[in-house]
């Protein structure tokens, strides 16, 4: 046997899936060759690092939780949730929360959170934009007049539009504005 | 067959038959590797919780699906992978790194590594190991965990993976020297001359 014949068998030589057929002159090369038995000893080495594994820690009652969802109808694969009320009228049961679900009702509270903070701005905002207290403000030329006073100018425009008076220049009607 | 299987085969039947004690009595069986399996895909223990238990939701929604052709841990192992690898591809963090040419087989460098050094803790040692297999494409971290990690047999990879002994023995081997290559180039003070 060749080196490169040798080489590529060494980690399944090690592994114990050589067959005896192919592990016997394997074995003669080795005894051998130098080169290859630091080679098998590389690979050794290299199997190591996979020694130290990580304890694993299954959550108490695992087993029997998943078997409950299991029987439950739970397939693992569905992401919706049955809305109780219409579950409810269908004769299926909600299904348990689970962790791709917590998510979607995360993003959906907080989507359902947002569109009631962007209402109560809006009605802020807008309630802050109409006119309050007791006087009146023209947005285009800021000049401000009592609430009682401007009534006052409009009774003096309709006793003048009353006697036919249109001679003042405040009496001249607005189009549509009369009465 | 093997006492093991026949017993999985009954617990399988009684579990078709509508057994929920016989369906927990298998996930017993198997959670500790399942949850181990999960554990080198993801540390989170949240995400882990959720891989394995979907992957025995899936085994029970289609375990009438079961033929007995291959060991009930084999095609549980195997929806288990898929069932990892899909998930971590929905969360955004698919393990496929690169794409490369798996049964393409290359001689490893003439540089040689030694391994953990006796006074490295048992952790340090896990840690490093964890760290170069995450940098893995997918396809060979698969086979480094099953064999080194799982300890499953060629011929369950085979089975697992759906591919040829051969086919197993030249993605182990190629995947063992892109194990070294990073090891290396992360840690040059384990190479030897």
């Amino acid at each position: 046997m060749e080196c490169n014949q040798a080489r590529p068998l060494i980690p399944s030589y090690l592994d114990g899936e050589l067959s005896e057929a192919r592990a016997a002159p394997l074995r003669r090369h080795l005894l051998d060759c130098q080169p290859c038995r630091a080679g098998a000893q590389g690979e050794k080495n290299l199997k190591r690092w996979f020694a130290a594994g990580v304890p694993v820690e299954v959550p108490k009652g695992f087993a029997a939780r998943v078997a409950r969802r299991a029987f439950a109808g739970d397939t693992g694969e569905a992401v919706v949730e049955i809305v109780p009320a219409v579950g409810a009228a269908l004769g299926a049961r909600p299904l348990p929360v689970r962790g791709e679900d917590r998510l979607l009702r995360f993003v959906l509270q907080a989507t359902a959170a947002a569109a009631l903070v962007v209402i109560a701005l809006s009605v802020a905002l807008r309630s802050l934009s109409l006119p309050s207290g007791t006087s009146l403000q023209a947005a285009d030329s800021r000049n401000e007049i009592s609430v009682d006073r401007a009534l006052e100018r409009l009774d003096q425009l309709n006793r003048q539009e009353a006697r036919g008076d249109r001679t003042h220049p405040e009496t001249t009607p607005v189009k549509g504005r009369r009465p | 067959m093997e006492p093991a299987q026949a017993e999985d085969e009954n617990l399988v039947q009684e579990t078709l038959a509508g057994g929920q004690t016989s369906f927990q009595l298998l996930v017993e069986r198997y959670q500790d590797r399942i949850f181990a399996l999960a554990r080198h895909y993801t540390r989170n223990p949240v995400e882990v919780e959720d891989l394995v238990q979907d992957t025995f939701l899936k085994a029970f929604s289609h375990l009438d699906t079961f033929q007995g052709q291959s060991s009930f841990f084999t095609w549980l192992y195997r929806i288990a992978v898929n069932t990892i690898l899909d998930g971590m591809k929905r969360r955004g963090r698919s393990p496929v790194r690169a794409v490369e040419d798996p049964e393409a087989l290359a001689t490893p460098g003439p540089t040689r590594m030694s391994g953990p050094s006796a006074d490295m803790e048992r952790e340090e040692i896990a840690r490093i190991t964890h760290a170069v297999l995450a940098e893995l494409p997918e396809i060979f971290r698969a086979v480094l965990v099953m064999r080194e990690f799982e300890e499953l047999s060629y011929q369950q990879m085979a089975d697992v993976l759906q591919i040829s002994i051969g086919t197993v023995e030249s993605r182990l081997f190629r995947a063992r020297a892109k194990f070294k290559d990073k090891l290396l180039q992360r840690h040059p003070e384990f190479g030897q001359e």
